[in-house]
């Protein structure tokens, strides 16, 4: 099987975020894998080691997202895709699904995996998107891949602890939950390896895409609290009495 | 459990991609090339080169403050200063006195604080620039990689073990479960910083020893963004006195940075008497002083973090060859305390060693017999003439500064002899009172926004691990921590450790020591400074630790 | 403007945060002076449209076709495009569930449109309607407008809007219109299998509107019994700050703060927590936060909407049984 996974570079979990505009100012912090897109890495690998073929890396971002595509080839993934865009963190869901698009359309594949959504913008559309764009089958939120004579038996998560199976064709894209699996660890020969791997650098423009922005940041802050503690006194009976009143007629939360 | 481990071979092996595990990899693989382009025998490559780095990116556990004298940047890499992430050069160099209320600047500010020529520095940006650099070269760095145990071979060593991942908290493999590397080469570069885990090992298994034990301090940094104009970039000060008594050995400092950024931190030895002593504690209230209180106020908290240094200077350097073996950086020694300057050594060594190793990948030989060559390398360098002339300057301190200020006058001018050559001294953990039943000390609570309590500047370190491991911090025998400590000494663990892993809880029967270890920031402080000796750091999974990346 | 509201069902029963959307659409409506309709889309679920005509509505429009029995994304998105097209509303709005979340962004851009999904509210800025959501795992927020022309859409995540606020038609019933859709076999392409549900392993905590939460003032792991009653009482899930986790009385999968889930819940509940940084960033976004604590300078009052300083194992009983009583 023919496998891209999508894996988007984030800025790391922990670092400090200093707001300018509508991002963040990119100096003097990390960036990694979004985590939701490395579950998709490890299921493309395991599907891989399974039922043969090759997984790529596709990323799409500044210089420094190559970094996230060694960290892919160190797992496993055999090649590696980047398209080169500094001003990538303003592209809206519709255009960078394009600019993905474009790319993925250039290769014969199978399958194409990503994460439910991003650490950091969290639109949690792309994989949707890709499969309008290259009119590809599709599911979200994928916690089993069971692959027979070219289709597709998948555990769908529902809310409220309801699941379902889906048959879907292939070639299909796929969205697929974190935490499905136990995420490996590169190894060090698998470090060393990456480093003989292809990454193929393609420029954004080069891949002739017309983007029409749908959406605008306007700009991003941190939330600031408008609310007051309220404090309730009295005995404990007297003080859950008035916590009930306030929680069902004031706060209408129960 | 018997684990089967893959096993690899390398020429060099170098644990910690620090300024001097990097040092020594960069200017051992210019070396080689070189040596290959004029046709030179056997044939060597860069790509023998490993180096360990048990964190997850370049930088991401390198803590500074930092001044960086850049002569041996200069060397390792010429013209640095086009495109060495240098923040500023330093332009204002201050000796600070503070009294509780007031400070005074010292009018000629004494040579050893005197930073005219140095930078300050980001030493997390320098590493990962240099880490840049070293990969370009051919090097294989491999991050998330810890060295757990060293590979013993006749009088010395022949590689390492790097850490098993994938253990659950019990011990058990999870899914995921990867055993550790047994990675052999020719030479083994312990480069692993201030108290290094296999230093250690290695140290006193090897009888390494010094006829000085080392002593640390331990340096608590936060990083702030401040309002315009309340401090210039390139402003250095030292800081002595408030709130520090004349008995404990340490002082703040205050860098200013650009783009309105100020890095301060207080750094105390560990070797103080009280241990219900807490150095987080001092490091805050130290903020509240006037001084600082008007440079931070308007401002915000960016980062956080804590690392040990090694103080004891020249007569604590361990024996740093063995057989396949060498120490470089602050594992080694290699802080000159009186200026308080370790990267240009750190960096040093690891190019004096990258030259003793190159003789030995040459001749074939890494015994002690050719790797002898590091230390008398080291012996001609300017390590030395640094190192040499404040050989007793530490210990110097062991009654207090008045003392202290006399004696290392007195080396001054002779030389650093001073009266007393060489200037003895006890391990650290020993200065400590009994507590006689001394009730233990309110927690400090800071007021958020200027000064915080621990587990606040810990969650702005940014550390992190896998929750289900091991906990890496190994505790020999924790009925002391229960029965005897607690009478003895008050369990300074909770008091001394930066990042609120060590608490006693209160239990049916006493009390009992919880070991928080995803709290842990690296810095090794609890390995320093527990009293019985009976903790014991060790590395946990690869890419776990603080993140000071940027910092 | 014209709204229309996708609503949605599953088997003949509501996703109850289709009312949310209804109320968000209202609000809208009253903002930008626009009308609500409803589309309810399946099969046989006319008796749902009805339900929606007693609402203060325009219209409700049924897509009732065999096809759209089980939910498919191409099902739903080709029968959806078309009413779409035929409606013509201004904006289009969905709740934000994992079901829209599978096909509506497909949706729009079948329409040459971009999604807005997952806001947590709206406002009107001088006519101009600017859409609020959360950005950085919640670390900020985000205000976005839609650029281009009409059809918008934009999905509401389930607790921005109160399900109990949907107002009703003053007089009459709105209109039940059939939206007449072409679809035939050949356009679905995945195959719906059996529904189930599963003990499942882990619980996740992101998904549940009422949060009760136990931090280091639970003492001991046979008291968590007491929160554990009130959880159940109130219908909510328990979860537990790092130190219960770490200790083992509760699994890590409940756990809440940067180390393990983030929540944003109608109501969280936080019994025995101080309030440390590594905490509140995964809660702070809950709507409503109670905390009950018995040191009055512990930091998790500064983000309660009502605190408590009191002793939790004397406010738990008694919280738990004035629940019983009007439940």
């Amino acid at each position: 099987m023919n496998i891209i996974v999508c894996v988007k570079q984030v800025p790391a979990k922990d670092a400090p975020l200093a707001i300018a505009g509508n991002w963040i100012k990119e100096s003097d912090i990390g960036f990694e894998m979004n985590e939701p897109d490395s579950y998709a890495l490890e299921e493309g690998l395991r599907l891989k080691e399974k039922h043969g073929g090759e997984v790529i890396a596709l990323s799409l971002g500044p210089e420094r997202v190559k970094q996230t595509i060694k960290e892919a080839l160190a797992k496993g993934a055999d090649r590696g895709i980047h398209i080169c865009d500094d001003n990538f963190a303003q592209l809206d869901p519709l255009g960078s699904a394009k600019v993905l698009a474009a790319a993925i359309a250039r290769e014969k594949c199978d399958l194409v995996l990503t994460g439910l959504q991003s650490d950091d913008h969290g639109f949690g559309q792309t994989g949707v998107l890709l499969a309008g764009l290259l009119n590809l089958t599709h599911a979200t939120i994928i916690m089993q891949i069971d692959v027979l004579d070219g289709k597709m038996k998948l555990k769908r998560e529902l809310e409220a602890g309801w699941f379902q199976w889906v048959e879907c064709p292939l070639p299909a894209v796929l969205s697929i939950q974190s935490g499905i699996n136990k995420v490996r660890y590169a190894t060090l020969k698998g470090i060393m390896a990456a480093k003989k791997k292809e990454i193929a650098t393609i420029t954004k423009d080069s891949l002739s895409v017309t983007i029409e922005p749908t959406q605008k940041i306007e700009r991003i802050y941190v939330p600031t609290k408008t609310k007051k503690t309220e404090f309730l006194t009295g005995t404990p009976k007297e003080v859950a009495a008035k916590l009930v009143e306030k929680l069902r007629f004031e706060a209408r939360v129960i | 459990m018997t684990i089967e481990r893959e096993q690899l071979e390398a020429d060099v092996l170098i644990v910690g991609a620090g300024p001097a595990g990097l040092s020594c990899a960069l200017h051992l693989a210019n070396l080689i090339k070189k040596h290959n382009s004029s046709g030179g025998k056997p044939e060597l490559s860069a790509e023998n080169i490993y180096v360990l780095e048990k964190g997850r990116e370049l930088g991401a556990h390198q803590l500074s403050g930092a001044i960086m004298n850049p002569k041996a940047l200069a060397e390792l890499v010429p013209g640095f200063e086009k495109n060495a992430p240098l923040d500023t050069p330093v332009t204002d160099s201050a000796a600070l006195i503070f009294t509780q209320k007031s400070s005074y600047r010292v009018p000629i500010t004494p040579p050893p604080f005197n930073n005219a020529g140095n930078y300050v520095i980001s030493l997390s940006k320098l590493v990962k620039w240099l880490g840049g650099i070293v990969e370009s070269a051919g090097v294989n760095i491999f991050k998330e990689f810890g060295g757990a145990d060293l590979i013993y071979e006749g009088d010395g060593v022949a590689g390492v073990i790097t850490e098993d991942k994938g253990l659950d908290k019990n011990g058990k493999p999870k899914a995921n479960f990867t055993p550790g590397y047994e990675l052999h080469a020719k030479v083994t570069v312990l480069a692993e910083g201030p108290r290094g885990s296999l230093t250690k090992q290695l140290v006193a298994k090897k009888k390494l020893d010094n006829i000085n034990p080392q002593i640390y301090g331990l340096g608590i940094k936060e990083l702030w963004e401040v309002q315009p104009g309340k401090i210039k970039p390139g402003y250095v000060a030292h800081t002595l006195g408030w709130p520090l008594s004349t008995k404990t050995y340490g002082g703040g400092w205050i860098y200013g940075l650009s783009n309105n950024r100020v890095s301060i931190g207080l750094v105390i030895a560990l070797e103080y008497q009280d241990p219900l002593f807490d150095p987080h504690a001092a490091f805050q209230t130290w903020k509240t002083h006037p001084f600082l209180r008007n440079i931070l106020d308007g401002g915000r908290l960016v980062r956080y973090g804590a690392k040990t240094l090694p103080y004891g200077g020249w007569y604590a350097m361990p024996r740093s060859y063995v057989d396949g073996g060498l120490i470089v950086g602050d594992s080694g020694s290699f802080l000159d305390s009186q200026r308080l300057k370790g990267v240009h050594l750190a960096m040093k060594s690891g190019m004096l060693a990258a030259e003793t190793i190159f003789e030995a990948l040459k001749s074939g030989d890494p015994s002690a017999k050719t790797l002898q060559l590091y230390k008398d390398k080291i012996d001609h360098s300017y390590i030395k003439r640094e190192l040499w002339k404040v050989r007793n300057f530490h210990q110097s301190f062991r009654n207090g500064l008045l003392d202290g200020f006399v004696l290392s006058a007195f080396q001054e001018v002779t030389g650093g002899h001073g009266l007393t050559d060489p200037m003895r001294t006890h391990p650290g953990y020993e200065a400590y009172g009994q507590i006689h039943g001394r009730p233990a000390p309110e927690r400090f609570k800071g007021d958020g926004k200027l000064t915080f309590d621990r587990l606040t500047d810990v969650y702005h370190s940014g550390t992190r691990h896998e929750e289900d491991q091991p906990c890496h911090l190994k505790v020999s025998d924790l009925n002391i921590c229960s029965t005897r400590c607690v009478e003895d000494y008050g369990n300074p663990c909770q008091y001394f450790c930066p990042a609120a892993v060590y608490e006693m809880v209160k239990e049916s029967a006493g009390q009992k020591l919880k070991i928080n270890f995803a709290n842990c920031v690296h810095c090794k402080t609890c390995d320093i400074a527990d009293p019985y000796q009976i903790i014991d750091w060790t590395v946990p999974e690869g890419g776990g630790g603080p993140n000071y990346e940027g910092m | 403007m014209k709204i229309l509201v996708v609503t949605e069902q599953r088997q003949g029963k509501w996703n109850n945060t289709s009312f949310e959307t209804l109320v968000a659409a209202q609000r809208i409506a009253e903002a930008a002076s626009g009308t609500v309709s409803a589309v309810v889309i399946g099969k046989g679920v006319s008796s749902l449209a009805e339900e929606l005509a007693a609402k203060n509505l325009v219209e409700v429009l049924l897509v009732d076709n065999d096809l759209l029995e089980n939910y498919t994304p191409d099902g739903y998105a080709v029968a959806l495009k078309q009413v779409i097209e035929a409606a013509k509303p201004d904006l289009v709005l969905f709740p934000h569930t994992y079901q829209v979340r599978d096909f509506a962004p497909k949706l729009a851009a079948m329409l040459g449109k971009g999604m807005v999904g997952d806001c947590i509210g709206f406002r009107n800025e001088g006519g101009k309607l600017v859409f609020i959501r959360q950005m950085f795992q919640g670390k900020t927020a985000a205000d976005v407008t839609f650029t281009g022309a009409a059809p918008w859409f934009a999905s509401f995540q389930s607790g921005a809007f109160r399900a109990d606020l949907l107002a009703p038609r003053a007089s009459g019933r709105a209109p039940v219109n059939p939206a007449k859709v072409e679809l035939s076999a050949n356009d679905i392409r995945t195959k719906p299998l059996e529904l189930f549900k599963e003990a499942k392993s882990a619980v996740d905590l992101t998904q549940a509107p009422l949060i009760v939460a136990v931090g280091r003032g639970i003492k001991a792991p046979e008291n968590i019994a007491q929160a554990e009653a009130l959880a159940k009482v109130i219908g909510g899930e328990l979860a537990a700050s790092r130190p219960i986790c770490d200790e083992g009385w509760l699994p890590m999968e409940r756990q809440i703060g940067s180390s393990g889930q983030t929540v944003a819940p109608k109501l969280y509940l936080a019994l025995g927590i101080s309030g440390a940084i590594q905490h509140v960033v995964g809660m702070k976004g809950s709507r409503t936060v109670v905390a009950v604590n018995k040191d009055q300078n512990a930091p998790i009052f500064e983000i309660a909407d009502y605190g408590v300083v009191a002793d939790i194992f004397e406010i738990m009983p008694a919280l738990t049984e004035e629940l019983q009583k009007v439940r």
